[in-house]
């Protein structure tokens, strides 16, 4: 579980030496360029980048290049619905750009604590300021998503194997309403932990 | 000092079809804490984190009046300065993914200087045995690692008065040892509630809360003895 979301690995690499907003910067370049060109040779070239980024933080193609099948599942869909709209080439491109998309952000999260990743884009934030927005809320909120994440899969987790204890197959629409309601009130909960600090004022 | 004047607290229960019923969780509280060590404790469902939530303004009295040190608590700004509170479950407490930047998001409120917080985190987490987990992610501490990450966070506000609702429930025989030692050794002031008779025992002062009422407080040994009887009678 926490392998999945904390994923920075502590280390020296050339990735964890590269300034975070050049990291960031090769990460968004990937993202949106591949989507922009739309050529399934420059999906794959951007998807060969992104792998080398990946091994160039030192963490060994095993577990840089894992992923879940969930992953796997959600480009077969996309390759067969492009595919079925009769266009190959985009299939292609699309698909592989999620798979260069997903190891781009993970060179990020790997070589990059997660306190450092969210002072960058509080600094990036600074230039919505006069629009009203504040950097340090929204550095939190993240920081506090990220921190949930975990949370909320484990309650997943503990939901099914409730069902399953009871005798009942675990499916996720039946574990859904439990899980919401935990979900809400971890929600109240960690509202009453912001105010008791006296950070939601 | 924590002073409550009357204090009474009613939430508002919806029913179906109906305009909602209100329900009393706590009554006629009259109270002057100035022991050092005061524990509470009373059945599931008593009230006894009702009573606790009043001294941070996280609950709001219905009537009455809640002050610590002179402030009434629906000042919530100026008393949750004053009121550190450690909740029962510290993976809700902890706001942030790991015990050193959850300790620096407490710091911003006393330091401003930003690259002088982590230093100052990283001693505080090492100065309560933390100083290896400090940037490992929560959900690897032990349980008792973790309520000590969340009491060093809540201690980094420097707060005159720490109120804690059953800190060591959570934990282990030895982890429990561990906390217990730790809040019985804090220079503040400190109100907790807890099951565990022998920590309640070790208080200055203890309240028994039954029903939405005090029924009994004063000396420890008593009250623990008190609730017992209430208990098994
Ligand atoms: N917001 C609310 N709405 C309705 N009822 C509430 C609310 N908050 C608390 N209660 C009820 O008030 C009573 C007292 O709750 P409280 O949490 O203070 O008890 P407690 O003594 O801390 O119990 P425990 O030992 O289980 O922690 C309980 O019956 C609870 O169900
Ligand atoms: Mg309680």
């Amino acid at each position: 579980m926490n392998q999945v979301f904390s994923i920075y690995v502590p280390g020296h690499s050339l990735m964890h030496r590269t300034p975070v907003w050049l990291k960031y910067v090769l990460m968004l370049g990937i993202m949106f360029s591949s989507i922009i060109v739309m050529q399934w040779w420059y999906s794959v070239l951007c998807l060969a980048v992104s792998m080398l980024l990946v091994l160039a933080t030192g963490v060994g193609p095993r577990m840089g290049f894992k992923l879940s099948w969930g992953v796997y599942l959600m480009a077969g869909l996309l390759l067969a619905f492009q595919l079925f709209l009769g266009r190959p080439e985009i299939a292609v491109a699309v698909s592989v750009n999620i798979f260069a998309a997903i190891y781009a952000s993970r060179m990020l999260t790997i070589s990059t604590p997660e306190s450092t990743l969210i002072d960058a884009l509080v600094s990036g934030c600074r230039v919505l300021k006069p629009l009203g927005v504040n950097p340090e809320t929204v550095g939190l909120a993240i920081g506090i998503m990220l921190k949930s994440i975990p949370m909320l899969m484990d309650t997943v987790g503990i939901m099914r194997q409730a069902a399953k204890a009871r005798g009942m197959q675990s499916n996720y629409i039946m574990i859904m309403t439990p899980v919401v309601v935990r979900a809400v009130g971890y929600a109240q909960e960690t509202g009453a932990a912001l105010a008791a600090r006296g950070l939601a004022e | 000092m924590i002073s409550f004047r009357d204090v009474s607290v009613q939430v508002e229960v919806p029913v179906a079809g109906e305009p909602p019923k209100v329900k009393t969780l706590l009554s006629g509280v009259n109270l002057d804490l100035a022991e050092r060590r005061v524990s509470i404790i009373g059945p599931n469902g008593s009230g006894k984190s009702t009573l606790l939530r009043l001294m941070n303004g996280l609950v709001e009295p219905a009537s009455g009046q809640v002050l610590v040190e002179g402030v009434d608590t629906k000042k919530t700004k100026k008393v949750r300065k004053l009121v550190g509170f450690v909740f029962p479950d510290s993976l809700s407490q902890l706001l942030l993914s790991t015990p050193l930047d959850d300790v620096q998001l407490s710091l911003k409120a006393v330091i401003k200087d930003k690259n002088e917080r982590r230093p100052k985190a990283m001693e505080l987490l090492e100065s309560r045995g933390l100083g290896h987990v400090a940037e490992q992610s929560i959900y690897d501490l032990s349980g008792g690692e973790r309520q000590l990450a969340a009491l060093t966070s809540i201690l980094a506000l420097e707060p005159k008065v720490v109120v804690a609702d059953e800190p060591t429930t959570a934990l282990d025989l030895k982890n429990r040892y561990i906390v217990n030692k730790v809040f019985d050794e804090l220079e503040q002031q400190v109100i907790y509630a807890t099951h565990d008779m022998e920590w309640a025992e070790r208080a200055d002062y203890t309240l028994v809360v039954s029903g939405g009422r005090i029924v009994a407080s004063g000396n420890p040994a008593d009250c623990v003895a008190f609730y017992k009887d209430l208990v098994f009678r």
